[in-house]
């Protein structure tokens, strides 16, 4: 179980990376759109057509379904050990809610990453669904799919309230990853349980805020 | 004072188990939270009805018998101390208190609020313990421990084996209580000779014993009489670390 535990840590450790590299990408859409749309759709070729980028995104593909198995099966085995629950049980006083929900949090994300794949990952990778169209410089119009998904008010307000299951999935993730994975300096902990919180709130804040953005562009 | 206990009934291991409420009068606010206990089993005995099972010891917070849920917390409503430091007075006159026995699949109900920690046993036998020369005591002096290591040591040698870790987690991870004795002897130089045997056979039978991950959701620190820090968890996942990939 030790095992899985490290390796949720370690899969959990990349992920958080992998956000950083995309919410810095989704950064261009804040751009004015004539400069926006050619700048990432460029960018989005470039990534497809790069092999290191294809390694990456399996590894990637490889985490999240690893990350989420092995969380799952962790999660049966921890309420085998504690079937019987407490007639009352105050667990506020001594620890933080998300702390105590990582499954929920974590399903909620799994369903919007299902969700997000099927919106933009099937379409421009896969060709289902609705034809991509090209740009005037012959890229995938990978800015028209985000920019007409996000005139859909239901789709911003999606993407925009799952940012915070991810914002406290992430807090309490990344503070837990490295003491799972044995790293016991006390102040060193203590700067990394800021830098989570930090990090929980521009990823919270900036996945959350971009749709709508782009809503009212 | 005048306190409604709820209080878990349960005959035996076989038997299921029920809340039943008990309306006591007569408590005073100086007395300990086992003497008010101690106070209904009386007035029990006196009707002729079965007294309230419950396990202490010392009663001055060292021998870790003692311990009970108490109004939805381990040890009761305060951080960091046993049931036994528990006094009426942090209640009101007229509170109702709700009392239940740890929740654990690894610690069986033995009777009422009494269950079976031999769990935790069975983890100590692995290990905690040091190999040395029986015969004369060696010279206090002769082995240097550098003061900050032998305050790590002490802090952890502070764990006295309550359960209140494993009853206040979410998964009944007994993580805290491991990685406290793991690192009390692991950091000495007295232990280094068993060290990574040490870790792989008390975490395995951490393990094999059905206790949960940790997750660090803290409560066990807060809930922990000896405020043994949530730290030890990841000191042993590294000496886990280091033991898998060293260790015989």
């Amino acid at each position: 179980m030790f095992f899985k535990k490290s390796i949720i840590a370690l899969t959990g450790l990349f992920l958080c990376v992998f956000l950083v590299v995309h919410l810095s990408a989704n950064c261009i859409l804040l751009l004015p759109e004539d400069i926006a749309r050619d700048a990432y759709n460029s960018y989005s070729t470039t990534l497809r057509e790069s092999s290191f980028i294809k390694i990456i995104a399996y590894i990637l593909y490889v985490s999240i379904i690893v990350h989420a198995l092995y969380a799952l099966l962790i999660t049966l085995k921890n309420r085998k050990a504690k079937p019987q629950k407490y007639v009352l049980n105050h667990s506020k006083e001594n620890s933080a809610w998300a702390s105590k929900n990582m499954g929920i949090l974590g399903t909620l994300i799994l369903i919007f990453i299902i969700i997000h794949l099927a919106n933009f990952w099937a379409r421009i990778k896969l060709g289902l669904g609705e034809e991509v169209g090209m740009d005037a410089f012959g890229h995938k119009d990978v800015y028209e799919v985000t920019y007409s998904l996000f005139q859909n008010i239901y789709f911003v307000l999606f993407y925009t309230l799952i940012s915070i299951p991810l914002a406290l999935h992430l807090h309490h993730g990344l503070k837990s990853a490295f003491k799972t994975l044995g790293f016991y300096h006390k102040k060193g902990l203590q700067i990394i349980a800021k830098i989570a919180l930090i990090y929980a709130v521009i990823m919270g804040v900036g996945f959350g805020i971009i749709p709508i953005i782009v809503y009212l562009k | 004072m005048k306190i409604t206990f709820k209080i878990w009934r349960q005959n035996s291991p076989k038997h299921k188990g029920a809340i039943k409420n008990y309306e006591v009068e007569g408590l005073t606010e100086d007395m300990s939270f086992l003497e008010a206990l101690d106070h209904l089993n009386e007035l029990l005995v006196l009707k002729n009805e079965k007294v309230i099972a419950f396990e202490y010891d010392c009663r001055e917070g060292i021998c870790g018998q003692c311990g009970v849920f108490i109004n939805g917390r381990a040890h009761g409503p305060h951080d960091n101390i046993t049931t036994c430091q528990l006094h009426m007075r942090s209640f009101n006159d007229g509170d109702t208190i709700v009392v239940e026995p740890w929740r654990a699949t690894s610690f069986p109900i033995i009777k009422d609020l009494v269950v079976d920690r031999s769990a935790f046993d069975r983890i100590i036998e692995q290990g905690a313990y040091i190999s040395s020369k029986t015969g004369t005591a060696p010279e206090a002096n002769a082995i240097p421990v550098p003061k900050a290591i032998s305050d790590r040591a002490m802090d952890a040698a502070a764990c006295i084996g309550c359960g209140a870790c494993v009853a206040t987690c979410k998964n009944a991870s007994a993580a805290l209580f491991t990685s406290a004795k793991i690192n009390h002897l692991n950091s000495l130089p007295q232990g280094k000779a068993e060290e990574h045997k040490r870790v792989a056979e008390m975490t395995y039978q951490m393990e094999a014993e059905g206790f949960g991950n940790c997750t660090f959701t803290g409560a066990c620190e807060v809930e922990c009489p000896e405020s043994i820090s949530i730290i030890n968890i990841a000191e042993m996942n590294a000496r886990r670390i280091k033991s898998n990939l060293l260790g015989s």
